[in-house]
């Protein structure tokens, strides 16, 4: 499988540490590891919304640290997706038009394909169909529960088909209940072809992916590969079996 | 409490800008009055001045006539107890064509220059340290306002051409003088100081001149009955009895009053602007000022929720606030102190240069400190009423409510509304300007809007001559059209039984018809029109009746206009003819030729039959020209003001608003849009409210400032008045100058964009 991000003595002020790692594509990797071990850091400097003092990254062939602001700008709308912790919608805008931004931005290219309105508005509806939150389209963002919101976020995150997505805590202000459902979609997100990477300090979320990085003090201590579930098991009892192997190798990480 | 310094430097500016602009109107204002009363009290301003001009010219009998008539006004003076002092003036009229001043000719002169010695009792004529010049023989004191006009010095020759004997006289000027009563371009007089021995070598040739029939000749004295009164004497009743008396008057009547509001108007207008500009550059500093304090109040709501959970009162918060807007208003009072004397230099040339610098150097800083802490004083309460909404504010509401942060409409309604201010501040004086400096302007001030205009005064040749003239033009191809138009001199009877003398203009009015406020020109006969200050002084309106004696007879005549007049005291009437056989004292002839360009040639013939002819525009030029020069002066200040303004408000906001707007900008970007598409977005968001604005200021300065600028345009007699507009400068330059610094302000407010980052709004909240 060919590899879709590739990260490369990564360093940053005193927070990251030369941070080495690759991403196949399709891949769901987590980092977790403790309060200020740099998980976040790692994440924006990663997806080219911080510039690092050292190190590289590609995405794919793309060396993303030697890219301007306004060429990351580009490449963060057309091949990257992010879905954050408190969601970030724009406050004066119904959800629809939140999750048509980045389509409307990108339909302004030079040189690009253009959409029509209809067109972005039939691929919104479409993605929140299949993410349960049709209706909402003319709602506020103080209209609609967390969970409906953090679901709405990976829709915007996915209007120009990125070939990779970044989360960072995506459950992390959400209930139980809403926390399941959101991460239930990301996972169907990866399924369907798109990387994701992920910071979280929840080991039922980084259970679900397929390896999981662990950050101590900006560097990288441990590294656990997920095998994905096989066919005919249920999905409670391999998400159980998943949960309490990432559990034993997280105390074995003193976490 | 957080520093912020964009709020406190536009606190600082505001604060800075209204004290100095205060402060600035203050004390022009006290340097005007001070120096215009000053003057006036030196010299000894009579209370009340009769203009007359001997009928018959030199002849024994006129002379006689002169003695029997001095001997009426003395008889009137012994027996009226509110009487100071009196005196009669002599004024020999030259004949400005062959008069030449430092070189340069007063041909082109509109005002009537003459000769006069000092007078005896009072009206002192002044130099320029205030004393009585001693006049020695040969020597003539020129008035203060030709110095810079044609850049004339001590030493300089005035020739008067054909003067004494025939062969001419040459004086030299050995000063310059003040003059209280006709300082004014507006004052259309000008007296010249002479020893008295020259004044009477220069009147004993004109008689011989006179005598033997020369065109040009300084034949013209004329006589300025001066009386001084007690104080607490009614001038008003006074000048009825000097009617009543029927003592000699066939010029214009004057009062000190009118003198002091001629002087004060020349030099007034452009203050009365800068106090304009002053009031909304208050009531614009007092609505940014107050929306800084909220911004910041709302940015502190933490801190304060912090302090009062820890206790601190609320009354020491409130002052940890208030010292720091009083820091503020102090470095705002002196730089706006600093700032006001600095730029009353340039403004009160004009004042020093005719009056003096007559004020009181203590009393002026006084009012000046006065100025500067009142405006303080009003932004300064207005921040401590704002700061009060922190009283009903809890410690668990400050620290843990989410934050508002939503300005950003209020922001840009307000970068609206100054810019809409600004407009208005910036075009009402240009208006007024281009309003008073056009050609039509004339017509507002009792005079036709002719190319031409020609003056016959007074004496009995008046009429003759004006017939010579209209026969002329009667022939004169030249000629596009012309109307002769003969004053005559009338008593009108009041309701009271009272009466005043009145100059009636007649003849066909519609010709180069004047602006009516009320009603039309007089088209027939027993039909008057009366100035608007005569109206409003016998309480007449169009359509009432007036009762009048001319040459004897009384013939009730219907009121059928009102005009706006400034000229002769702004006290004039017109009629199309008067009934029975009232003397003519002056007459007036008005012509445009169908081409212009010939117009100098074509003056210099006229000049020949004994009429002072005059180009109507350099008339209003010289009458207006100072007025004109302070309010195109003021108009540069508010202009100045309005760009100054425009700018740091779209800056100062802006960058507010990109701040307050920080996390949704880094969001863009960090969902991949560019630092120059948010550029974009934001340049357009403070362009818009500013482009509104400007609109609407100037929609609003067009539509409400002519009524603002009518009412400033009456004190000059002139009514029912209609801006002219300038498109080009309303809708062209105007705009421009006002959108592209706020273009630019606005460009540099949102250079910040560049620096918020991608990753910021993955931190904040």
């Amino acid at each position: 499988m060919g590899i879709i991000l590739k990260v490369e003595n990564l360093e940053k002020d005193a927070i990251l540490h030369q941070i080495s790692f690759k991403m196949r594509k399709g891949e769901m990797l987590a980092v977790m590891g403790p309060s200020g071990s740099g998980k976040s850091t790692l994440l924006y400097n990663t997806a080219g919304l911080d510039q690092p003092t050292g190190g590289k990254v590609w995405l794919r062939d793309t060396e993303v640290t030697a890219l301007s602001e306004d060429e990351k700008a580009k490449l963060r709308l057309h091949r990257m997706g992010f879905v954050f912790q408190q969601m970030n919608m724009m406050p004066r805008l119904t959800i629809l038009d939140n999750i048509l931004l980045p389509a409307v931005r990108a339909n302004k290219e030079k040189g690009g394909v253009r959409r029509t309105k209809a067109e972005l508005t039939a691929a919104a509806l479409g993605l929140m169909q299949k993410l349960s939150i049709s209706g909402l389209e003319e709602r506020s963002i103080t209209q609609v529960s967390g969970g409906q919101l953090q679901r709405a976020c990976i829709c915007r995150s996915m209007m120009n088909a990125p070939e990779i997505l970044f989360a960072d805590e995506p459950t992390g202000a959400l209930n139980r209940s809403a926390a399941k459902e959101v991460m239930q979609e990301l996972v169907r997100v990866n399924r369907e072809g798109t990387a994701v990477l992920l910071v979280t300090h929840d080991s039922g979320v980084a259970s679900q992916c397929d390896r999981i990085l662990y950050l101590l003090d900006g560097r990288i201590c441990g590294e656990l590969e997920m095998e994905r579930e096989a066919a005919g098991q249920t999905a409670d009892l391999t998400k159980k079996r998943r949960e309490e192997k990432v559990n034993g190798w997280l105390s074995g990480m003193g976490w | 409490m957080r520093q912020n310094r964009s709020l406190e430097g536009g606190t600082l500016f505001f604060m800075t800008v209204s004290s100095m602009l205060l402060a600035l109107t203050v004390v022009l204002f006290s340097t005007l009055l001070e120096a215009i009363d000053d003057l006036m009290d030196k010299a000894l301003v009579p209370d009340h001045i009769q203009m007359h001009c001997v009928d018959n010219g030199f002849g024994e009998e006129g002379e006689a006539a002169w003695e029997a008539e001095k001997a009426a006004v003395a008889h009137f003076a012994g027996s009226r107890r509110e009487i100071r002092e009196w005196q009669i003036c002599s004024f020999l009229n030259l004949d400005n064509n062959s008069v030449t001043l430092g070189g340069s000719s007063l041909t082109d002169s509109t005002q009537d220059n003459g000769l006069c010695v000092q007078g005896s009792r009072f009206d002192y004529l002044l130099d320029l340290e205030s004393r009585l010049p001693e006049v020695l023989p040969g020597e003539v004191y020129v008035p203060v306002c030709y110095r810079s006009r044609y850049d004339l010095s001590v030493g300089d020759l005035m020739v008067l051409e054909g003067a004494g004997d025939g062969e001419g006289v040459e004086l030299v000027i050995g000063g310059f003088l003040r003059d209280a009563q006709m300082n004014s371009m507006m004052a259309s007089s000008k007296r010249f100081l002479v020893h008295g021995d020259d004044y009477e070598r220069i009147r004993q040739g004109s008689r011989a001149d006179s005598g033997r029939g020369k065109t040009h000749v300084y034949a013209q004295e004329e006589y300025l009955i001066e009386f001084l009164l007690w104080d607490g004497a009614d001038a008003g009743v006074f000048a009825a009895a000097y009617a009543e008396a029927g003592l000699p008057a066939n010029g214009p009547a004057v009062t000190k009053p009118l003198i002091r509001l001629m002087a004060a108007l020349s030099d007034g207008t452009m203050i009365l602007v800068v106090f304009l500009v002053s009031i909304v550059v208050l009531l614009i500093s007092l609505l940014c000022i107050r929306f800084m304090l909220l911004l910041q109040l709302e940015r502190d709501r933490k801190e304060v929720g912090l302090l009062k959970a820890l206790g601190v009162g609320r009354v020491q918060i409130r002052r940890l606030y208030l010292t720091r807007y009083l820091l503020l208003a102090f470095c705002g009072a002196f730089a706006g102190l600093l700032a006001a004397f600095l730029l009353k230099i340039p403004l009160e040339k004009q004042i020093q240069e005719l009056y003096g610098a007559a004020f009181d150097g203590f009393r002026t800083v006084v009012l000046a400190f006065a100025a500067v802490w009142a405006a303080e004083g009003i932004l300064l309460m207005s921040v401590r009423r704002d700061l009060k909404r922190m009283d009903t504010l809890t410690a668990l509401e400050a620290l843990f409510s989410t934050r508002e942060g939503q300005t950003g409409a209020g922001q840009y309604r307000l970068i609206g509304f100054v810019a809409a201010a600004c407009a208005f501040l910036a075009l009402v004086p240009q208006n007024l300007y281009t309003t008073m400096s056009a050609p039509a302007f004339v017509t507002y001030m009792g005079i036709g809007q002719a190319q031409i205009r020609m003056d016959i005064r007074q004496t009995g040749g008046a009429a003759g001559t004006a017939g010579q003239i209209a026969a002329a033009l009667e022939r004169d191809t030249r000629v596009e059209k012309y109307a002769v138009l003969h004053t005559v001199s009338c008593v009108a009877t009041l309701e009271d039984g009272g009466q005043i003398n009145l100059a009636v203009e007649t003849g066909d009015h519609d010709i180069f018809p004047v602006c009516f406020g009320a009603g039309r020109a007089p088209i027939r006969a027993r039909e008057i029109a009366l100035s608007a200050m005569n109206a409003e002084e016998l309480g007449l309106t169009a359509g009432d009746s007036l009762r009048l004696t001319g040459g004897g007879k009384e013939t009730v005549y219907t009121v059928c206009g009102i005009y706006a007049d400034i000229t002769n005291g702004g006290k004039t009437a017109k009629a199309y003819r008067v009934e029975g056989d009232a003397p003519v004292v002056w007459s007036v002839v008005y012509a445009s030729l169908a081409d212009a360009s010939a117009m100098d040639m074509w003056m210099a013939e006229y000049r020949q039959f004994g009429a002072d002819v005059i180009d109507l525009a350099a008339y209003v030029q010289d009458t207006y020209g100072q007025t004109l020069e302070q309010l195109h002066l003021a108009s540069a200040v508010a202009a100045g003001v309005a760009v100054s303004v425009i700018a740091v408000v779209v800056l100062l906001f802006v960058r507010l608003i990109v701040e307050e707007n920080r996390h949704l900008i880094s969001l863009h970007k960090a969902l991949g849009f560019t630092g120059a598409d948010m550029k974009q977005v934001y340049f357009v968001r403070g362009m818009l409210p500013v482009a509104a604005g400007v609109l609407a200021g100037l929609l609003l300065g067009s539509l409400c400032g002519e009524s603002l600028c009518g009412a400033v345009l009456r004190s000059f007699g002139a009514d029912s008045f209609r801006f002219v507009f300038d498109p080009v400068q309303t809708f062209l330059k105007l705009p421009a100058a006002l959108l592209l610094p706020a273009a630019t302000a606005v460009w540099a407010g949102i250079a910040g964009i560049r620096r918020i980052s991608a990753h910021e709004c993955c931190n904040a909240l």
